[in-house]
């Protein structure tokens, strides 16, 4: 599919890859192409850095949406958010606990407060969660996702199963069913043979205390696990629709084109509608360096004797390494859209002249995306 | 290119990391190169890498086990399921019961989910490498993966007031305190970069105290070389090029690398409130490929930190 439509028609599209290739700078660029389409667009984040509110020119972007000031001409209407976790998580507490007091329990179980705050993957759980608050409110008619590089991109992407998974009720009541009867998580005289050795090691591990702090935490979100579960598993469908792409992005590199490769396979092996490959900052060079001294030696000279001979040398070998470098990534580009095969729409964005944080490159750069 | 960057290759543990992309990996590699040309028993490791880049630039695949690739230089890949397996081990003591835990439906799926469990027995394995070698280069994940990683000791210690897994975490916030152990952040002359850089400083400082960062890597550095009248004269000649021309294209590629030096000089600058020396690296083609460029490299901080090498099997 043609990124052009893709923007028109899509409900969402998932940008991967791996990182600095400008996958944040794309997303907003496609969020953009999406304004001028007319649609109500939302560029949505889940990089721990703040890459998004660079490439929108903007100071810091928080947990809400943002609406970005566009020129009168354009139609629609830019959005952007950048996610935080650990509030966004405190948000989903708020939501589906069914009190006060269970909500105050949460917040203020120790297990909790570490998992929202400090550790790391809690970003990908939690985005999946926000990503589903926006796709439900229906306020956009176009959601762009921006992932993490590789690593956590496809923890992002296995997340919600995995939660969905971990939530099943089936192993929720082994795990809660000590604590419910004996008040305690260990030393149950219902768990027997193996499972029995398996917890007391655990508890020689873990120590009882944190067990403790576990098995309350277990029961304190065991009213929220339908909810939780129906909100991944949406989610998921939602990667599956037809009206979801993914775009994987890329730089000319070696290391970034195997990310990129690896993208394509894992996207199919799961069965996600890859739809679009962007090779961004691609160097280009169209013509064969022509002799400098005879198209402008006598001019640069008029203009500057001094600097006249060092700078036509200059600008020869600088012409050189710009055109093998070209055709370098050239090839390389060829390669990865053999690899994508006829299905995949390739784009090549040339690298710009300067760095894309502001809304005037942004619109350059969705020129070349959307032609 | 002038910086010692011995803080670097003297060291018993050092971490790097960056915004994604910057040369994370090939940084680790060169240093680790320059170590090991000077005799050090040194390891090379990535963390939990789907897609290891350390096999690209020493075309040997890595493993859980360390594999040498070059005289005193081994690298391997750190997955947390064999990390946790020995960790485990460590407590239990008995192969029979480790599998039994290992199997249990219930452990595997509370360690799978609980974020931070696979950091810490990954850190914890860089920590037993470390035993075994005189120095340990980890190639952490993307600067804000790898602040949350290095911070779980410290949430470890907050939650668990004895046991085994205190004792993790004291080991390991014992091992950032050493004058040894240190981190460097890799950088690149690019506004982003440069800003990500600064954010990931002030975040260490403040998630994972304790931790030495000597010194700043400007990686892709150009050094300045255009002269005022070069660059004046480039201007007058833009000016004067009808776009499309192969005249603009020429014109285009040096100011691609004027802009290129502009862009070092304003990361420079940019950077010097870190109050850290920050080293630059050259700017190598890519297109003599990861291995040659992590000779380069390495060949370019010998120099700049006054060691003479000779790197055997380096081409």
């Amino acid at each position: 599919m043609k990124l052009s439509a893709m923007v028109a028609q899509q409900q969402l599209i998932v940008c991967v890859g791996s990182g600095g290739v400008g996958k944040t700078t794309t997303a907003a660029s496609l969020a953009l192409a999406g304004a001028y389409a007319g649609r109500r667009a939302l560029v949505l984040t889940i990089d721990p850095a703040r890459r998004l509110a660079n490439s929108l020119g903007l100071t810091e972007i928080g947990n809400t949406e943002h609406r970005i000031a566009l020129p009168p001409e354009v139609p629609g209407e830019l959005w952007a958010m950048m996610l935080d976790a650990p509030s966004t998580f405190d948000d989903v507490i708020r939501k589906v606990a069914r009190d006060d007091a269970t909500r105050e329990a949460i917040y203020n179980n120790r297990i909790y407060r570490s998992i929202a705050g400090s550790f790391s993957g809690s970003q990908e759980y939690m985005a999946t969660e926000r990503l589903f608050d926006v796709m439900q409110s229906g306020r956009y008619e176009l959601v762009i996702l921006d992932t993490p590089p590789v690593k956590n991109a496809l923890d992002f992407l296995d997340a919600p199963g995995r939660l969905a998974r971990f939530l099943d009720k089936q192993i929720m009541k082994r795990l809660l069913t000590p604590h419910d009867e004996d008040g305690g998580f260990f030393g149950s005289r219902l768990l027997a043979g193996t499972t029995a050795v398996v917890y007391r090691l655990l508890g020689h591990i873990f120590g009882d205390e944190f067990l403790g702090d576990i098995a309350s935490f277990f029961a304190l979100f065991k009213d929220l696990y339908d909810g939780f579960r129906e909100r991944h598993e949406s989610v998921e469908r939602t990667f599956k629709d037809a009206r979801t792409s993914f775009v994987v992005v890329a730089a000319p590199t070696e290391p970034s084109m195997e990310v990129a490769g690896f993208f394509l396979t894992e996207l199919r092996a799961r069965g996600l509608p890859l739809a679009a490959l962007v090779a961004n900052q691609v160097h280009r060079a169209s013509f064969t360096t022509p002799n400098l001294e005879a198209v402008f030696g006598a001019r640069a000279r008029a203009l500057h004797p001094a600097a006249a001979g060092p700078l036509l040398a200059r600008l020869g070998a600088a012409h050189l390494r710009l055109a093998d470098l070209a055709s370098l990534e050239a090839r390389r580009v060829e390669a990865l859209r053999r690899q994508a095969g006829p299905s995949v729409d390739v784009h090549v964005v040339p690298r710009l002249a300067t760095e894309v944080h502001d809304l005037a490159s942004l619109a350059a750069l969705h020129r070349f995306l959307i032609g | 290119m002038a910086g010692d960057t011995s803080p670097l290759f003297r060291a018993r543990v050092l971490f790097v990391t960056g915004k994604g992309g910057v040369g994370k990996t090939s940084v680790a590699a060169a240093v680790g190169r320059l170590a090991a040309a000077q005799g050090r028993r040194t390891l090379v490791v990535e963390v939990d890498n789907q897609h290891p880049t350390l096999p690209v630039i020493f075309g040997k695949p890595t493993a859980y086990e360390p594999t040498e690739v070059e005289p005193n230089l081994s690298i391997c890949n750190i997955a947390w399921a064999p990390a946790l397996e020995d960790w485990v081990e460590s407590i239990v003591s008995m192969r029979r019961l480790v599998r039994l835990i290992m199997k249990n439906r219930v452990v595997s799926l509370f360690l799978q989910v609980t974020p931070g469990a696979r950091d810490l027995v990954m850190l914890w394995r860089t920590l037993q490498l470390a035993k075994r070698a005189d120095l340990v280069i980890v190639d952490l994940p993307a600067s804000g993966n790898a602040v949350a990683m290095l911070s779980v000791p410290l949430t470890a210690e907050r939650l668990f007031p004895a046991g085994p897994i205190r004792r993790c975490a004291d080991e390991l916030l014992e091992m950032y305190a050493r004058s040894d152990t240190r981190l460097v952040l890799v950088a690149l002359p690019e506004e982003m970069v440069v800003n990500e850089t600064l954010e990931t400083l002030h975040k260490l400082e403040r998630d994972v105290r304790g931790l030495t960062i000597p010194l700043i890597l400007l990686n892709r550095a150009s050094p300045p070389t255009f002269t005022e009248g070069e660059r004046s004269l480039l201007s007058a000649l833009e000016a004067e090029a009808p776009p499309g021309t192969a005249m603009a294209e020429v014109l285009g590629a040096g100011r691609w690398e004027e802009g290129l030096e502009a862009a070092t000089g304003d990361a420079l600058a940019r950077l010097e409130v870190t109050h850290r020396p920050v080293v630059s690296l050259p700017s190598l083609s890519r297109a003599d490929g990861a291995r040659k460029v992590t000779t380069q490299l390495a060949a370019a901080m010998a120099r700049a930190s006054g060691v003479r090498v000779d790197f055997r099997g380096g081409t």
